[in-house]
């Protein structure tokens, strides 16, 4: 049998053998809330959380991150490339929606003449373990928009809890090298194998939300000036949440912080959010996207309907990061849903 | 692949205040490595980020055209921290590039063709760089006859003076610049760009007509060549937005799905219709 068992008593073991290769990263307890961390003791491991509140993604794509470094010399400037991009990265527990996230960010930054070689490099040397979900949320919609709560493809291994034990399925060659590596894995039993078919069944089923995203792109771009977006738009606070928080969204701010006291300083990039006014504002002081009804617009625009047009993908796994933690209720898909409503609306008013 | 963010070092060897008011500057670049010069290919209405270490960058479009060779001119209006940090810099001092980025005037669609330039106010800086392109001994029998409308508020706002003499001298290029008011000595045309467009009259005959300047003169003068018979597919502008990495990843210059520091930021007035107007 070509799937694995890992115990869960293991899971300090297997830290200790990947740590010495690896940054390790895993879910772990801070502030209240599960994050991504590199872990330094295996104890801070956590095993029982739905999803992170932060992407995965901070690991590959920082919230700030240093694009080079300078020096300023009398009145010369000696410029330095960042030099941690080489460094092997692991990250234990992702979830299949954050895993097939990464796919989409690797296709964004790797899109057109200009390539992010910082994020390539970085997702390059990023091994993924994810594991399935077996008790999805409430706000989970990953099968709406091709996902799975057991989806394998994007990860290197995929593990499955069986309560006191994972089952370890290798994905890709990468997977299938470290899976070898860990010598001391037992083999699982069919029994095992079906019990994760059962249980992947079972968390599939327990998805109860369906978003109609057919030809949605279709859709929305005739429909840029409909009024729904004024009643979309009304309650939004234009906080950012939404996309701070999406494992997709990829825009950023660029700026010099100096150390002034030792003439040198870097250039970084933040994460930034199309839901910001200043985010588009001119230096001549014109707008184009001067009110949240245009904010909020391009946000589901970007991803439902530019995303399709441009990468033939949607700019959306489903997590339901957006839909929990938005302080007003703005749900993403009761947004989509409004939306497949237009269409309806009109077909009656054509017949 | 080199990391697309760091910037080719320069050092300022020129500058040359533009208007009376001293918040238009033209500055002259040179490459400190000879490399990057020559990896710096550019075509007229490209642009390429500028740095002030420290301080930032902003996107400029190059004002010189890749015929005057040794360096590259860029026209700054002093505006936010890093365009009012140049306004202060001094010859040898280091400015960082990066790019040509952009796609830049659609020079081999253009050849063969009638070329009607209209420009307003400062916006005018690549379409310098075309028209000197053009006028190049070695490009000038590529395209039919020139016309440049070139107008401005005050006659203190007129740019590139040296140049306008130049190409005043040589038939083969009519230039007719306009202020918006009369002023003692200034003998030629008087009006908004709109107007003088309708008072030239360009033929649509096998012509394009380039139009670059503030939102409100774009718009009049657009109406104006629709009258004068130009198809959208005969008209291209030069788009301006908020840009920070000018590579296409940042995200903020979007229209619809397009990007205008990649897929811009020259649009035809048929790609311009297609968009949502969110610019």
């Amino acid at each position: 049998m070509e799937e694995k068992i890992l115990k869960k008593e293991d899971i300090a073991k297997l830290y200790e053998e990947l740590s010495k290769d690896y940054n390790f990263y895993a879910p772990v307890k801070e502030k209240g809330t599960i994050a991504f961390k590199k872990v330094s003791d295996p104890s801070e491991i956590e095993l029982t959380y739905y999803n992170t509140k932060v992407p995965p993604k901070e690991v590959i794509f920082p919230q700030i991150e240093t694009l080079f470094e300078y020096k300023l010399k009398g009145g010369d400037i000696e410029i330095e490339e960042p030099k941690n991009l080489d460094v092997k990265n692991l990250i234990f527990g992702i979830r299949p929606c954050d895993a097939y996230s990464f796919k989409l960010l690797e296709n964004f930054f790797g899109f057109g003449e200009f390539k992010d070689d910082l994020f390539l490099k970085r997702k390059e040397n990023t091994t993924l373990i994810g594991i399935a979900c077996n008790s999805p949320k409430q706000s989970c919609f990953c099968t709406s928009v091709g996902g799975h709560p057991h989806k394998k493809e994007d990860v290197d291994v995929i593990l499955v809890d069986l309560e006191d034990k994972y089952l370890v399925e290798s994905i890709s060659d990468k997977g299938r090298d470290l899976v070898k590596k860990i010598s001391w894995l037992s083999d699982a039993s069919e029994s095992d194998v079906k019990q994760a078919q059962e249980l992947s069944k079972k968390a599939e089923e327990s998805i109860k939300t369906k978003v109609n995203v057919k030809d949605i792109e279709k859709l929305l771009d005739p429909n840029f000036e409909h009024p729904i977006w004024e009643e979309i738009s009304a309650t939004c606070l234009g906080c950012g949440t939404c996309t701070f928080l999406c494992p997709t969204c990829t825009c950023f701010d660029v700026v010099d912080e100096n150390d002034k006291y030792n003439n040198r300083g870097r250039r970084v990039r933040i994460w930034d959010t199309c839901q910001f006014y200043l985010y588009t504002l001119h230096t001549s002081g014109h707008n184009p996207r001067d009110s949240s009804i245009e904010r909020c617009r391009n946000r589901i625009m970007h991803k439902f309907c530019y995303y399709p047009e441009n990468y033939n993908l949607l700019g959306c796994v489903g997590c339901g990061r957006c839909v929990q933690l938005c302080p007003v209720n703005n749900d993403i898909r009761s947004i989509i849903n409004k939306i497949n409503e237009i269409e309806k609306e009109e077909k009656i008013s054509i017949a | 692949m080199p990391n697309p963010y760091v910037p080719m070092l320069s050092t300022i060897k020129d500058v040359v205040t533009e208007n009376d008011v001293d918040d238009i500057k033209t500055i002259e670049l040179v490459f400190k490595k000879e490399e990057d010069y020559k990896k710096f290919n550019y075509i007229p209405g490209q642009f390429a980020e500028l740095s002030v270490i420290g301080k930032g960058e902003c996107p400029i479009g190059m004002a010189s055209s890749p015929t005057e060779e040794g360096s590259i001119k860029f026209t700054i209006k002093k505006m936010g921290t890093v365009t009012s940090t140049i306004h202060k810099s001094k010859v040898g001092d280091i400015i960082g590039i990066r790019g040509p980025l952009g796609n830049g005037w659609p020079i081999e669609e253009m050849k063969g063709k009638n070329i009607v330039i209209i420009g307003g106010g400062f916006a005018f800086s690549t379409l310098r760089s075309l028209t000197i392109y053009m006028l190049d001994e070695k490009y000038r029998k590529d395209f039919g006859e020139i016309i440049v409308i070139y107008g401005n508020r005050n006659s203190c706002e007129v740019l590139y003076e040296d140049d306008l003499y130049k190409w005043d001298k040589r038939d083969d290029i009519n230039v007719v610049l306009t202020i918006d008011r009369e002023e003692e000595c200034w003998i030629r045309e008087v009006g908004f760009v709109a107007d003088v467009v309708k008072k030239v009259k360009p033929s649509p005959d096998n012509a394009i007509a380039i139009v670059c300047g503030p939102p409100i003169m774009i718009k009049t003068t657009i109406a104006t060549l629709e009258e004068l018979n130009f198809k959208d597919e005969q008209i291209l502008n030069s788009l301006e937005m908020r840009m920070k990495c000018g590579i296409g990843k940042c995200g903020r210059c979007n229209i619809g799905n397009k990007f205008v520091c990649i897929d811009g930021p020259v649009f035809s007035l048929v790609e311009l219709r297609k968009m949502p107007k969110e610019y």
